[in-house]
């Protein structure tokens, strides 16, 4: 009974060491050449100043990152925002900031009616 | 009747040639080992013959709208940056393995190609939709649309100017 596990043990083991051994060289190269990650855009190096927006590639990175930075907003939940303490928040720039709930209110007072 | 004889000799000791070099296996396939100096200016100037006579026809749009090179970015990062590399990237496993070797698009095409703006545009076009026999170049015309190609080959007009970081922006997936 000892001898016939012993047995298959070695067999295993002979089929499945020079299998591994194998497949480690075919990965040998780098293999972060083959792994395409979707990364999102770097719009942080974009110095505006320096970019001519008649170029247009000016023009295509200005609309990608203006994309990008729009759809991460929109992907923000906002009823989970209710416990925020806004005092803790000294860098926000609120001149930046869209005022979603003003906009909401006007467009429920019926002015345009 | 014996210049027919003759040509008719000829044409058996040709094919019987061709076919001894054919059937020996003498010819080395071998992607490591490079062509003659003479097969490869034959082959070369056979393919480039053969793409400027398909290529003279095609009408070039106006290939330097912004959206073009956002849609022809991602494409280019994901179907030819691994061949024909990038902004920062010299050389990769397919650039250095492939034979022959695919361009760098990210050098100036003035270094590897010539004719006009124009004429280069339209044979980018044909290359890039009907793809090249026995060079590892893909017809992508059987997957994507004209408008889609026509993205790659403004994309691919702009690419040397492109820093890296310019690449990394107009290539990234929204």
């Amino acid at each position: 009974m000892k001898t016939n596990f012993i047995k298959t043990v070695g067999k295993i083991a002979l089929i499945l060491v020079p299998a591994i051994t194998l497949s480690m060289n075919a990965s040998a190269h780098d293999p972060k050449m083959h792994a395409k990650k979707a990364e999102k855009a770097d719009c942080s190096k974009m110095d505006h100043s320096k970019m001519d927006m008649k170029d247009p590639v000016a023009v295509a990175m200005m609309k990608k990152c203006m994309k990008q930075s729009k759809s991460s907003m929109e992907k923000m939940d906002h009823s989970k925002m209710k416990e925020m303490d806004h005092s803790k928040m000294k860098g926000m720039d609120h001149s930046k900031m869209e005022k979603k709930e003003n906009k909401k209110a006007n467009s429920d007072d019926h002015q345009n009616h | 009747m014996k210049a027919l004889k003759i040509l008719l000799i000829l044409l058996l000791l040709g094919g019987a040639s061709a076919a001894t070099v054919m059937y020996s296996g003498i010819v080395n396939v071998a992607a490591d080992e490079p062509h003659s100096d003479i097969v490869y200016w034959l082959l070369e100037e056979t393919r480039e013959a053969s793409i400027k006579k398909s290529a003279q026809h095609i009408k070039v749009p106006d290939l330097e709208s912004p959206e073009l090179l956002l849609m022809g970015g991602a494409d280019y990062e994901y179907m030819c940056s691994s061949c024909h590399l990038k902004p920062g990237l010299e050389e990769s496993d397919m650039s250095i393995g492939l034979y022959p070797q695919p361009p760098n698009l990210g050098i100036s095409h003035e270094t590897h190609q010539h004719g006009t703006d124009e004429e280069l545009a339209r044979q980018n076009f044909w290359v890039i939709k009907h793809g090249i026999k026995a060079s590892g170049m893909p017809a992508w015309g059987k997957t994507h649309s004209d408008e889609r190609i026509w993205a790659m080959v403004a994309f691919i007009k702009r690419l040397p100017t492109l820093t890296p970081e310019q690449y990394q922006v107009l290539t990234a997936i929204d």
